[in-house]
């Protein structure tokens, strides 16, 4: 049974190097019947026969390409591997793409929906139908739309997956603006600096064809989008192109950094800025794209009006606002070698197209202020005009496509104030970690609140807070956790929904990871394999029950489903958007869902699949994924067709091309252009919307001193900044605890501590310290390290999960089981009784489990810390360091709400509310999720 | 055909991804790996680096693994990938000292050794092992080191590459690309108390992990992450040395002394007669009881019958001592039956005593991970032992036979001498200047280190100097029992001895 090296039949496959004696993939034409030997037996050949089916990756937000390995015989996954035809992940995978085996095969997981049984967080609970749940849930829903309560109904959403307008639409239908999201603890600081520069919210770097890449960020071992970034930067590192990497601590994508700058965390603005003067100064930027494509004469018109409006006035300009940024001022507030800046300054420059730069979370997610870290780092791509360039950045749009569902409701008449409050009109997205705050204050309570891949109880600041409203029934009614397992939060629900994993589940993906634009298919892989042995079913939690799998479902039937029983004879207008699109009246499956977009909204796939004699969704089904375009740079200066100028209007200063009152092109040059969608349809030095929404001293890249400036510490009275935010390359926040693969390799999450402030404290590596926060305290162990700057603390947040009950409520590869105690009203204490054991389980690993520790759960002692402009909560500390004492016990938490209420009105000072300019509750222009209707925007409309 | 691995450290970004699905693909037990990336750092803030190495099997060409494989478990398939077939397997853990990788461990369910084998189960059907299709950054490639074409080859002609212990002669065909030279000499890394992300596992050699043993630090590179590597011999295989000297000596000694007395009258006498041999019997039995018992599948000890490998001295050294056996029991039947042993049966004995003593030179010879075990001087440690053991054991019996007393004072004096040479022969081993890294490591541990108190107070003052000095003190003042209680503490002394050597043969890190 040799198998021949064929040239691999996928498009994208193509692509890859030919295989030189041994192939990566058995070759897709065999794919459905594979034979191989098992490893079990061997070297006796005993063949096993399997079906490859392919899926997308659960676990970060990359959507890697994943082939399951299903047993013909026994129906089960024997395995993953990658999906060599994902033209995003190109067959490979991290750590994480194989350990979903283990979520799959959990022996803890959850197989039927539980219903909560006395108090909430009692820890009791009944096994109930799904009828029951779905009827109860939706019999709430159903009154709250018809009492008006909209903004009642919450559906809060981790990753990844089924998001974006796939959920939009279902919520859309409900006629709500109910969408919550955890983007404000992680990357909405990054989003609204690019996107006040772009439109457009994230970056799409070009590493592969780059000379030169700046991350202020780790892809090599995390993030958006860790494997297939880190493919490529490795790709571009070996074509000879130089990485530097600004991280305080030294993250293994910083050890294989050709500079490692360590700052200060929140100078980081300061360095980007002074590497931007060296480039002005020494004029090494790219005068013609800047002066092409910035809006340098809005900026000079609104800021100098009396000033000539010519472009060597604003270069001028920008020589004298960022005079004071020199390489030593910023050495001074990052601690980072002048010479070092100087050196990276200029071989950005000349690398000049071909600089690739990146920051997701890091610094804009750790101050205040981080958001102009993002503005800074974009402008440095602005300035040497690096901008949707071979080896540049793009903005993520011209990498990504999102094809259209049949039937969009349209955007609702809502607003809700619950998640976008109108002290945050520029957040970039929800002020979900602020919610406990908010219903506290008595803003409103929830009649169904769904939480779904997401944990805030443990992934949030102040999850204590969060605790104490999941608890009291009166703010919260009715809380149905989706979810394939245990968590902290789903301890605190009523309803706990078992939700497929990768393999379980339908969803569509699609990511900016490189210059292309692509899909990725996720798919049920059982269902897949036992409908192809003929079997039939209408929905894929019956495939699941037939396969063994409990009563699993996918989200898709369940905001089906549960919308039909919301709206059951069609009379609130819910029901018709989750009909059949082509037989009405039908409820609609997920195959003529996905069919008709795979037909209807995925350019050059329906040519695709029927040049294999496939339809597009049996093409989908076959591949999982689907290329549409590669390249996609200086999409902006595509000019306007003829045809979209007919009826628009020229404005005379600005050259901005308007239709319907809104922005739709831009002259350059005398060309009309697309441009980019801001404002001014450039790229913008100087926003005009932050001006006028009260933040004039923001409206150009500037430094902001965060809350963690250095000057703000007393090291020698014990004062240290805590990093809390990095991730390891095995864990995934808190969808990996129960991958014991992964567990094996990575259970703990010291405090990293340089030796000289070890030295201070007395302390050396695995001895305890007390860390102390505003709201309270956390002990764990420390690990010393050169890899820190002295006087800053670092901290993995993947681990320190835990349980309150000794059988049930999380997973035992991961969690320790605590105690907790309310000592005083809101004053909370946490003990571990015990940290990670053996147990016993159909696994027989799970009786070899070795490792003890769970971690420290440090995120229960941060208050929130909302940045009053992109609302991201800056998680950097300032934190009290102390040896620890006699009665401290490694884990030990103490969290007082009390305060942590109290520090949230403080940042809630800082804030500018709306209304802007036209009453507006935020400029409408800029990106919003899940956008309402337009009337929704204004104030007054709704007083 | 050869099949070799190229690991590319440029490459490489630390990720696990190697090690999470090579668990899949073999379904590797928790606690044990084919395959990991150790961590470590090096240099002060802000130069400090983090830099990865992928460990595992290196598919020698001249496997010490299979070598020392008694029942041919390893073996190399005609393309040279070092496979194994744990159906043969016997769990003797030989292999695990042999590899001077760590690359083998034993499985918890099977009992048996298991290690990397390429995905021999896909290279059979044409595909790239687990490791090399999931490695994000391409940093793993296997191919034909053959074929000038393929990746491998391509690869090693165009970049310096390193292997690693390359002086052991195994011929490794993994080699690495831009692999930090700290990761080429283990025993130099700085362990710490816990790893970066994770624990120490409480089954790791915890020898291994304990801090340098010499004052100052050798290297600045510090262990981050790694994983657990038992110690796979322990006292069970110190006891079985001890028991295979005490059975080996008695015999050599027992005709020593029939050779000097010069006295017809020994020759048939039951000390010489039917004691020494019964006692080389039961020791031989017990050798053998020890032997299976440390075995990890003890229900397949008779696979070395019938599985043989002829190159491993397990096998070799079986052979040797069902010879030895059976000649002792041969001995002593003639001697039951009173008839007097033929010369040829005393040749034939010290023959096969001293090759009972020797030959675990060789197996620990064949040991090729160890380095201590390759000392010069350690068969000529075990030759001697075994005189001080058999002359130990015979004194302590001697009062319980009427035997002449110039017959005892001849056992006396091999005794000291075979103490004296033996304790200066293991002082020099000791005191002698380290031959490799490794050396350091153990000999640190042994003078200095966690097993000092064994050694000094065990092997040496109360195995050596004190049996020296009491058997003296009895000859002087003609105290008998205290010369038994001498010869006592010899034999402890030489457990411990063994025990030390054992251990301290393990400790230093082989990855």
């Amino acid at each position: 049974m040799k198998t021949e090296i064929v040239p691999p039949l996928h498009p994208v496959a193509q692509t890859l190097d030919a295989p030189a004696g041994l192939a990566s993939c058995p070759p897709p034409a065999r794919w459905d019947d594979w034979t191989e030997y098992d490893p079990t037996y061997w070297p006796r050949k005993v063949e096993k026969h399997y079906r490859l089916i392919p899926t997308i990756c659960f676990n970060c937000e990359a959507g890697c390409g994943l082939l399951a390995y299903v047993d013909r015989e026994t129906g089960r996954i024997r395995k993953f591997e990658g999906n060599p035809a994902h033209p995003g992940s190109r067959g490979r995978n991290c750590a994480k793409g194989p350990a979903t085996l283990n979520q799959v095969t959990d022996p803890e997981r959850i197989l039927y929906p539980l219903k909560r049984v006395g108090r909430r967080g009692e820890g009791k609970w009944r096994r109930v139908t799904w009828d029951e749940a779905l009827d109860d849930l939706a019999t709430r829903i159903r009154s709250a739309l018809k009492d008006g309560r909209r903004d009642e109904i919450m559906y809060h959403v981790g990753r990844p997956g089924h998001e974006l307008i796939y959920n939009q639409r279902v919520l859309h239908a409900w006629g709500i603006d109910g969408h919550n999201s955890h983007t404000n603890i992680c990357s909405a600081g990054a989003r609204t600096g690019y996107a006040f520069w772009q439109g457009y919210d994230r970056p799409s770097p070009d590493y592969a064809n780059a000379r030169f890449i700046l991350l202020l960020s780790s892809h090599l071992e995390a993030g958006h989008y860790f494997n297939p970034h880190a493919q490529r930067i490795i790709d571009g590192k070996s074509r000879g192109a130089k990485l530097c990497v600004i991280d305080t601590r030294l993250s293994n994508t910083a050890s294989r950094a050709d500079y490692w700058l360590s700052t200060w965390p929140g100078s980081e603005t300061a360095v980007i800025l002074a590497i931007c003067k060296i480039i002005l100064e020494e004029e090494l930027y790219d005068r013609d794209f800047v002066r092409r494509w910035v809006n340098w004469e809005e900026y000079l018109r609104e800021e100098h009006p009396a000033k000539s409006c010519s472009f060597d006035e604003f270069i001028a300009a920008l020589l004298e606002l960022y005079k004071e940024y020199t390489p030593q001022f910023a050495a001074r507030e990052s601690g980072a070698d002048p010479g070092v800046i100087v050196e990276v300054a200029r071989e950005i420059a000349r690398a000049g197209h071909a600089f690739a730069a990146h920051i997701w979370r890091n610094a804009a997610a750790g101050n205040l202020g981080g958001w102009q870290v993002a503005r800074a780092l974009q402008f440095l791509s602005v300035l040497v005009g690096a901008v949707a360039t071979p080896g540049g950045t793009s903005p993520s749009a011209f990498n990504k496509i999102i094809p259209s569902p049949p039937l969009m409701p349209p955007a609702p008449q809502a607003w809700n104030e619950l998640t976008w409050p109108p002290e945050y009109p520029l957040a970039f997205f929800e002020m979900s970690f602020l919610l406990p705050h908010f219903l506290k204050e008595g803003r409103g309570k929830l009649a169904a609140y769904f939480t779904r891949v997401y944990n805030p109880l443990w992934t949030n600041p102040d999850g204590m807070s969060w605790m104490e409203v999941l608890n009291d029934e009166k703010l919260i009614e009715r809380h149905a956790c989706l979810t394939p397992t245990w968590s902290e939060t789903a301890w605190f629900a009523d309803y706990v929904l078992p939700m497929g994993l990768a393999s379980e589940r339908h969803d569509l993906m699609s990511q900016e990871t490189q210059a292309a634009r692509w899909i990725g298919f996720r798919q049920p892989v059982l269902r897949v394999a036992l409908e192809r042995q003929g079997q039939t079913f209408n929905n894929t939690w019956e495939a699941h029950r037939a396969a063994g799998f409990g009563e699993v479902w996918e989200e898709d039937e369940f905001w089906i489903e549960l919308s039909w029983r919301i709206d059951p004879d069609g009379e609130m207008g819910i029901r018709k958007y989750f009909e059949s699109p082509s037989q009405p009246g039908r409820k609609l499956t997920v195959d003529e869902f996905y069919g008709w977009m795979f037909e209807h909204s995925v350019p050059g796939l329906p040519d695709a699949a029927a040049k294999e004699g496939l339809t597009p969704l049996a093409y989908m089904r076959k591949y999982g994924a689907f290329l549409i375009d590669e390249g996609g740079y200086d999409a902006h200066e595509k000019p306007l067709a003829p045809s979209q100028l007919e009826g628009a209007t020229t404005e005379a200063t600005s050259g901005i091309i308007s239709y319907n009152g809104s922005a739709v092109g831009v002259t350059v040059d005398g060309t009309v252009r697309v441009g980019f969608p801001t404002p001014s349809r450039k790229l913008e030095f100087f926003s005009k919307t932050l001006k006028d929404w009260k933040w004039p001293e923001a409206a150009i890249p500037t430094y902001v001193r965060s809350h963690v400036h250095r000057e703000n510490f007393d090291i020698g009275r014990g004062e240290m900044l805590l990093m809390p935010t990095f991730r390891l390359p095995t864990l995934i926040h808190t969808r990996s605890g129960n991958a014991k693969w992964l567990n094996e390799i990575s259970h703990r999450n010291p405090i990293w501590m340089h030796p000289q402030d070890a030295a201070c404290f007395n302390v050396k590596t695995d001895d305890l310290v007390k860390v102390s926060t505003e709201i309270g305290y956390f002990v764990d162990r420390v690990w010393v390290t050169e890899g820190i700057r002295p006087g800053v603390l670092a901290c993995s947040h993947h681990l320190g999960r835990w349980r309150l009950d000794e059988t049930s409520g999380g997973e035992k590869w991961s969690t320790a089981l605590v105690d907790l105690q309310q000592l005083e009203p809101g004053q909370w204490r946490m003990r571990q009784r015990h940290g990670v054991r053996p147990f016993t389980s159909d696994d027989p690993d799970s009786s070899r489990v070795w490792w003890e520790d769970a971690g420290v759960h440090q995120n229960l002692v941060f208050p929130v810390q909302p940045d009053p402009v992109s609302g991201a909560h800056c998680w950097h500390q300032k934190v009290q360091v102390e040896k620890a004492g006699r009665d401290d016990r490694y884990g030990d938490i103490f969290v007082d709400t009390n305060k942590s209420h109290e520090v949230y009105r403080r940042w809630m000072e800082q804030t500018r509310p709306a209304p802007g300019p036209g009453n507006l509750r935020r400029p409408l222009w800029l990106p919003r999720a899940y956008r309402p209707a337009t009337e929704a925007f204004y104030l007054r409309r709704l007083t | 055909m050869r099949y070799g691995f190229v690991i590319d450290h440029n490459r490489c970004i630390g990720c696990h991804a190697c090690t999470v699905a090579c668990k899949e693909e073999h379904d590797v037990p928790v606690g044990v790996f084919r395959t990991w990336v150790k961590y470590i750092e090096k240099g002060h803030f802000p130069a400090s680096r983090r830099h990865f190495g992928v460990m595992r099997c290196n598919h020698c060409d001249a496997a010490p693994c299979v070598e020392i494989c008694p029942t041919s478990a390893l073996f190399y398939r005609p393309d040279r990938i070092v496979d194994f077939d744990n159906s043969r397997c016997i769990g003797c853990q030989s292999c695990m000292q042999a590899c001077p990788y760590d690359a083998l461990y034993i499985h918890p369910d099977t009992h048996t050794a298991a290690k990397c084998n390429f995905c021999a189960h896909r290279i059979e059907i044409g595909l790239e092992p687990a490791c090399v299709l999931v490695c994000p950054t391409r940093a793993i490639s296997a191919g034909d080191l053959d074929d000038a074409e393929s990746p491998v080859s391509r690869l090693l002609a165009s970049e310096k590459a390193a292997s690693r212990k390359p002086h052991k002669g195994t011929d490794p065909k993994l080699f690495y690309l831009g692999i930090d030279g700290a990761f080429l000499q283990p025993s130099l890394m700085e362990p710490q108390p816990s790893h970066l992300f994770a624990a120490h596992n409480p089954a790791a050699n915890q020898y291994t992990i304990e801090p340098t043993a010499s004052a100052e630090p050798l290297s600045s590179a510090q262990v981050v992450y790694d994983v657990a590597h038992r110690q796979a011999w322990d006292w069970m295989s110190a006891l079985y040395l001890w028991t295979k000297s005490i059975a080996a000596g008695v015999l050599i000694i027992a005709i020593l002394t029939l050779w000097s007395s010069g006295s017809e009258k020994n020759r048939t006498a039951p000390f010489f007669a039917i004691m020494s041999p019964a006692i080389a019997v039961l020791f031989t039995g017990l050798t053998a009881i020890f032997l299976i018992a440390h075995l990890k599948r003890p229900d397949r000890f008779y696979y070395i019958l019938i599985k043989p490998n002829p190159r491993s001295w397990l096998v070799r050294g079986t052979w040797i001592l069902m010879a030895y056996g059976a000649v002792a029991a041969l001995w002593m039947a003639l001697g039951v039956l009173r008839i007097s042993s033929p010369p040829a049966i005393y040749a034939l004995a010290i023959a096969l005593a001293l090759a009972s003593a020797a030959y675990s030179a060789f197996l620990f010879g064949q040991a090729k991970g160890r380095d201590l075990w390759q000392s010069p001087l350690f068969i000529w440690i075990l030759i001697a032992q075994t005189f001080v053991a058999g002359s130990a054991i015979l004194l302590i019996v001697a009062p319980f036979f009427t035997t002449s007393t110039h017959a005892v004072a001849l056992v006396e004096s091999y005794f000291v001498l075979s103490l004296l040479i033996n304790g200066s022969m293991i002082l020099t081993q000791i005191l002698m200047p380290p031959y490799s890294e490794d050396v350091r490591y153990a000999v640190n541990l042994v003078v200095s280190g966690s097993l000092r108190r064994r050694f000094w107070w065990g092997v040496i003052t109360m195995g050596t100097l004190l049996p020296l000095a009491l058997t003296v003190y009895s000859v002087v003042a003609s105290a008998f029992a205290i010369e038994v209680l001498a010869a006592l503490m010899a034999l402890v002394g030489l457990f411990i001895f063994d025990d030390v050597w054992i251990t301290a043969g393990q400790a230093p890190p082989l990855s």
